[in-house]
């Protein structure tokens, strides 16, 4: 059993990597875009203006409180019908789809992330920066948030993995990621046990490197920041 | 140059200042002191509006810099004029004790980095510490730190410096350095507003001494007479306790 995987493994590694780098490259992207996202949200979520704070909220709440799988078909099969009637002969691949869905659905994960970081930031910060005459803008920017962003690192590591994982559910509107190509080998060759062990190893490997990465920069702001 | 008329300020139901009434003129070093809970920080944290006070007035030079209303101001510019030292330092740990002087000049007053940086180590000389202009906060001594938020503090030009509390954090031994920064800032003919334990520091510098108690100053003097002649029975309790 061991040997046939193996075997299965190495024989399609180049379909397989290629898949695996396409989920990599997904997975970054909507992290980046998430992760603006999610700091534009959860400065949102702290605001004083009460509409500011409820919209935010409600978008967290919304995208943690329904199915990831869910979100990915309603931005598949509802987006094309809103940008065609904006933007005409827009054509929205699965490609689009993934990435907005997922950037979406992490940027609510990010916002609760990047809100606990500047609030475990000392309120005496803020002051100081009003008191030097900034505006809470100018602090946020070069005082609350630098400081914010040392913190949040782990997290947002972590949130990456699991988007990582969470990335395989855009097999379902037939994204050429790791998990698609999966499926297509199981349906050529129909080695379920060999396909699934391959692909999981895959994951395993990549997830691992990601923590490593996280691990190292960590490290590395750790000597950096002298604070 | 701060002239403050029936200040009120509610945190919830809770009401903390009760009518403060009160004038510091051009140069003079005004020493407020008074149990915990007096609202003596709240008061100063209201001179530079990081605070808003519920009722009253703040003039500060004439112009009124309460938000209420018919009057508006901006808040920044007022604070841009006042210089706040905190209990707590609060310098900025991610930056270099340079950085952490030239950033708000920088940014609010718009001045050239060449030029902040000249202030900056000018400032650095003054309060004594040039050979750590490089260092990060966490490098430094409480002591240093308060020194470096004062030439922080210093590096906006303002018009009145306030102290809350500054050598309350601080290790017995680096209080006297503090202190005698500040007191260099006093012969410079700062004004200054201090909060402070340090009675030796009042005794000493101030023009007139505020003991408050309540959320309302019951009593004010010449340092001299206030410690050894005061009136108000209150006054006389919580001094009897510290002296």
């Amino acid at each position: 059993m061991i040997a046939s995987t193996l075997r299965f493994l190495w024989e399609n590694k180049m379909f397989l990597l290629a898949g695996a780098w396409t989920t990599v490259q997904l997975t970054a992207v909507s992290v980046a875009l998430g992760t603006v996202i999610g700091t534009v949200v959860g400065i949102g979520r702290i605001s004083k203006n009460k509409v500011i704070s409820l919209a935010a909220a409600a978008y967290a709440d919304f995208l943690r409180g329904t199915p990831l799988l869910v979100q990915i078909f309603l931005v598949h099969h509802g987006l094309p019908a809103v940008v065609s009637r904006y933007v005409p002969g827009f054509h929205i691949t699965p490609f689009i789809s993934a990435i907005t869905a997922l950037s979406i659905n992490s940027g609510a994960y990010v916002s609760e992330i990047v809100r606990a970081g500047i609030q475990s930031i000392d309120k005496g910060q803020m002051e100081a920066g009003r008191s030097l005459g900034m505006t809470y803008w100018q602090t946020m920017r070069h005082i609350i948030l630098p400081q914010a962003f040392r913190r949040v690192v782990p997290p947002l590591g972590n949130e990456f993995i699991a988007l990582l994982k969470d990335s395989s559910l855009v097999f379902a509107i037939g994204y050429n990621e790791l998990m698609t190509r999966g499926r297509l080998l199981m349906t050529k060759y129909f080695m379920f046990f060999e396909t699934w062990v391959a692909v999981a190893i895959i994951y395993l490997c990549m997830t691992m490197a990601v923590s490593r990465l996280v691990r190292f920069i960590e490290r590395r702001m750790a000597v950096d920041d002298q604070s | 140059m701060i002239r403050v008329e029936n200040l009120h300020k509610y945190f919830g139901k809770l009401h903390v200042l009760r009518g403060v009434t009160n004038h510091v003129s051009r140069g003079e070093v005004v020493v407020i002191i008074g149990p915990s809970g007096s609202g003596k920080s709240t008061f100063l944290r209201c001179l530079n509006l990081l605070e808003m006070p519920n009722e009253g007035d703040i003039y500060i030079e004439g112009v009124n810099v309460v938000n209420h209303g018919a009057n508006r101001v901006d808040i920044n510019k007022v604070r841009a004029e006042v210089g706040m030292v905190f209990q707590s330092f609060n310098l900025f740990p991610h930056m270099n004790v340079l950085r952490n002087i030239t950033l708000a000049p920088v940014l609010v007053k718009g001045i050239s980095e060449d030029q902040a940086l000249k202030e900056a180590l000018a400032l650095l000389e003054r309060v004594g510490l040039s050979e750590k202009a490089e260092a990060y906060p966490s490098q430094l001594s409480g002591g240093q730190q308060q020194r470096v938020a004062i030439a922080r503090a210093l590096a906006m030009r303002p018009k009145v410096m306030l102290f809350d509390e500054p050598t309350s954090a601080l290790d017995p031994e680096m209080i006297g350095e503090v202190l005698d920064v500040m007191k260099d800032l006093v012969s410079d003919g700062m004004t200054m507003v201090v909060v402070t334990h340090e009675m030796g520091f009042a005794r000493e510098v101030a023009d007139r001494v505020l003991f408050m108690d309540g959320g309302v100053i019951v009593e004010e003097n010449t340092p001299s007479e206030l410690f050894s002649n005061p009136q108000n029975p209150r006054t006389k309790a919580f001094l009897s306790k510290i002296l």
